[in-house]
């Protein structure tokens, strides 16, 4: 039996309740289950589509786009206009395209990568390898128990998850790359109280002639950029690494 | 400082939310940053147009939500007919196992226009009912209906729906 219709739910989890409401809705949580059991989806959604997306945030801003913000410029467009209805015609030929940020080579890839990181996401959430904590998400179960105990110096070819960098962050965490080698996933985990915290989970690159790259060292560009914008002196050597594995990752 | 220099300026340290809320609004990141540079062309030959009583992020916003919709327009429904076709792959097949879920990620493209612009501003942005209302000059209602029957899709993608 429940009293409490979705809309006031949802309200409830995007805090858009007065105080009065959102206390009623705290006291039936308490003892309601299934109230509780929205209430975690609604809140897992939110925090997946927030990690699927705010990577973004972290990425370096094309040139071109900063460009039309240079000061001493006149207003009116510094490059003609290209609609993306234009573009979309083409896509898949390869042919007019401009020069910037077309990476994505293969028409299948270029369909599909937009949906890719949130892929990613939902597909990790779904196999339980990632958890949510406080709104920030954390590698689980095999995730977790990799980033524990593998070395980037002794590798195990049949483990799924490789790992390919350790480096002390710049706030002092140490972190650590990682690849999933039967998926094209890879992310960047910072160890913190909580456990491997997950800043960066992005899909893999895939190479011209379509094959996955699985290599550690093809780490996706937001990986990759996302090691360079935290990372203080090197990456740990294998003795640093065991070192830094025997201590408890602190 | 005449307004086009004070937008300018305005809009450098919103470029990455802008570039997030146009990633969730076309999806793919090209296409997502030809829609930041319609954007800020648009934002820059309107700059005479924001009053400085007016948030620059939400106004910014608004320009990049109907630059969006025009281009869809412009576009026609091609996106949309792809978009669905993966979707109704998915909805054919009842298993949801770990591959399925991989795709299932295509519901937020497949949502409808009107469906995912509220989630890329309230879910992904973090805007208030009445800010998103505002902006898309809609009632609060129809914002919590749209992002309530959004939320319902995609949890019914993500399996976990009660």
């Amino acid at each position: 039996m429940n009293l409490i219709d979705n809309d006031t739910l949802q309200a409830y989890v995007d805090g858009e309740l007065d105080a009065t409401t959102t206390a009623r809705i705290d006291a039936a949580l308490v003892h309601d289950d299934l109230l509780r059991r929205r209430v975690q989806q609604a809140r897992a959604l939110r925090a997946q589509l927030k990690a699927a997306l705010d990577p973004v945030l972290d990425e370096p801003v094309p040139a071109r786009l900063s460009a039309l913000l240079q000061s001493a410029r006149p207003p009116q467009p510094s490059m003609p206009i290209k609609p993306l209805a234009q573009s979309a015609g083409r896509r898949g030929f390869g042919a007019g395209r401009r020069h910037t940020s077309r990476r994505w080579l293969l028409p299948i890839a270029a369909a599909t990568a937009s949906l890719a990181v949130l892929a990613v996401t939902l597909w990790w959430h779904a196999g339980g390898l990632v958890g949510v904590h406080d709104d920030r998400q954390y590698a689980a179960a095999a995730l977790s128990d990799a980033l524990d105990r593998a070395l980037a110096s002794e590798p195990d070819p049949h483990a799924p998850i490789s790992i390919g960098l350790s480096f002390r962050s710049a706030d002092g965490r140490i972190c650590r790359t990682f690849i999933n080698r039967a998926k094209p996933i890879a992310g960047l985990a910072c160890h913190d109280d909580a456990g491997w915290w997950l800043p960066v989970l992005s899909a893999g690159r895939e190479s011209e002639n379509g094959e996955l790259r699985q290599a550690a060292s093809a780490m996706p560009p937001a990986v990759q950029a996302a090691v360079d914008a935290r990372i203080r002196g090197e990456a740990f050597d294998a003795q640093q690494e065991r070192a830094a594995r025997d201590a408890g990752w602190r | 400082m005449d307004p086009s220099q004070v937008v300018r300026e305005g809009l450098i340290p919103l470029l990455p939310r802008l570039r997030r809320l146009a990633r969730a609004l076309a999806g793919q990141a090209d296409d997502a940053d030809d829609l930041v540079q319609i954007v800020l062309e648009r934002a820059m030959t309107r700059a005479a147009q924001w009053r400085p009583d007016a948030a620059l992020d939400k106004w910014v916003f608004a320009i990049a939500r109907n630059a969006w919709r025009d281009e869809l327009r412009a576009r026609g429904r091609s996106q949309r007919l792809f978009a669905g076709e993966e979707a109704g792959a998915m909805a054919a097949d009842g298993n949801t196992g770990p591959a399925q879920k991989l795709e299932l990620a295509a519901a937020l493209a497949s949502l409808p226009p009107d469906h995912r612009e509220v989630v890329a501003l309230v879910l992904v942005e973090g805007l208030s009912y009445g800010e998103a209302a505002e902006l898309l000059q809609v009632p609060v209602g129809t914002v919590t209906s749209r992002l309530a029957r959004a939320r319902s899709t995609l949890q019914s993608y993500l399996g976990n729906d009660t």
